[in-house]
């Protein structure tokens, strides 16, 4: 439809702003490449950590650091996002406050754990991946994401009256269902949708 | 009956069009604006420079790896007299005020 400059009927006005208010709304959506690549490290770092409780061996260092290489990916998809779109969606906006406060108390946690080393704070990381994720799948109504939320928070529960070891289960558990899986569906349903 | 009067600086298609789609992001570029209503770049920048006469629009243009790059964001002006737009409406569309 081509809009030229004519005079409209009010029943036309309200046409014209619902369709535009439609169109740019459906303008913004994940491909799932974030939350693949989170899920894909989380699941690592988690299943890793289980094994090296299970068989008994070190590498001299936190595999939970990985997180942090994993955030180098992260950026340059952003910015290669960014400069490719045309349009800053509200969501959007949102979104990337809402993710950057959550990598900012994962941060915290993460040092917090490295200089008091307390118990089952894996708890609090279940409870911490729920947040975003939660939220993200109420924006959105994206109920793989709801769900993935609500997982992570009865496997926080769960978590407190089982071992580190479990835990660590849980952890993969919770990248499974929070962001892998909710991933794997954004991207198909983008790639059928690109090819329509 | 009381019929609200339709602001004319909105009461046109193609920058009713503008301003809606402006109204649903935080901002946009030309060609967000130009591919969503299917319009000319002529006739999309005479557009334009009404809203943003009538200061319904900002316009910041800039420079984004050698290319211009047109940047239109509504104001706080133009999100009222769109919300006075969509109520003067309702008024045609409902003029006994029942929902």
């Amino acid at each position: 439809m081509s809009l030229e400059e004519k005079k409209l009927s009010e029943n036309e006005s309200l046409k014209l702003i619902t369709e535009m208010i439609s169109k740019a709304k459906s303008s913004y959506h994940s491909n799932g490449t974030g939350a693949i690549m989170w899920g894909i490290v989380i699941l690592f770092c988690s299943l890793f950590d289980f094994f090296k409780m299970q068989f008994q061996f070190d590498i001299g260092f936190d595999i939970w650091w990985l997180m942090f290489l994993a955030l180098v990916p992260q950026f340059i998809m952003l910015f290669k996002n960014k400069r490719k779109k045309n349009f800053v969606s509200y969501e959007e906006t949102t979104l990337s406050y809402v993710w950057l406060a959550f990598g900012a108390s994962i941060l915290m946690l993460m040092f917090f754990n490295h200089y008091y080393r307390p118990s089952h704070s894996e708890s609090l990381f279940l409870m911490l991946f729920g947040l975003p994720t939660f939220i993200t799948g109420g924006m959105f109504r994206f109920k793989p994401m709801i769900l993935g939320g609500i997982i992570c928070w009865g496997l926080f529960f769960i978590s407190l009256y089982t071992d580190l070891k479990i835990n660590m289960l849980f952890m993969a558990l919770a990248a499974l269902s929070a962001w892998l899986i909710p991933g794997i569906i954004l991207r198909n349903k983008c790639i059928r949708e690109a090819q329509k | 009956m009381d019929f609200k009067e339709l602001d004319p600086i909105l009461h046109s298609q193609l920058r009713l069009a503008v301003v809606s789609l402006l109204i649903s992001v935080r901002e946009a570029e030309f060609t967000f604006l130009k591919e969503k209503t299917n319009s000319t770049a002529g006739n999309l920048s005479v557009q334009i420079n009404k809203l943003k006469d009538a200061g319904y629009i900002e316009v910041t243009k800039q420079f984004s790896n050698n290319y211009p790059q047109t940047i239109c964001k509504i104001t706080k002006k133009g999100i009222e007299s769109f919300e006075a737009y969509v109520n003067a409406l309702q008024s045609y569309m409902n003029p006994n005020g029942l929902s």
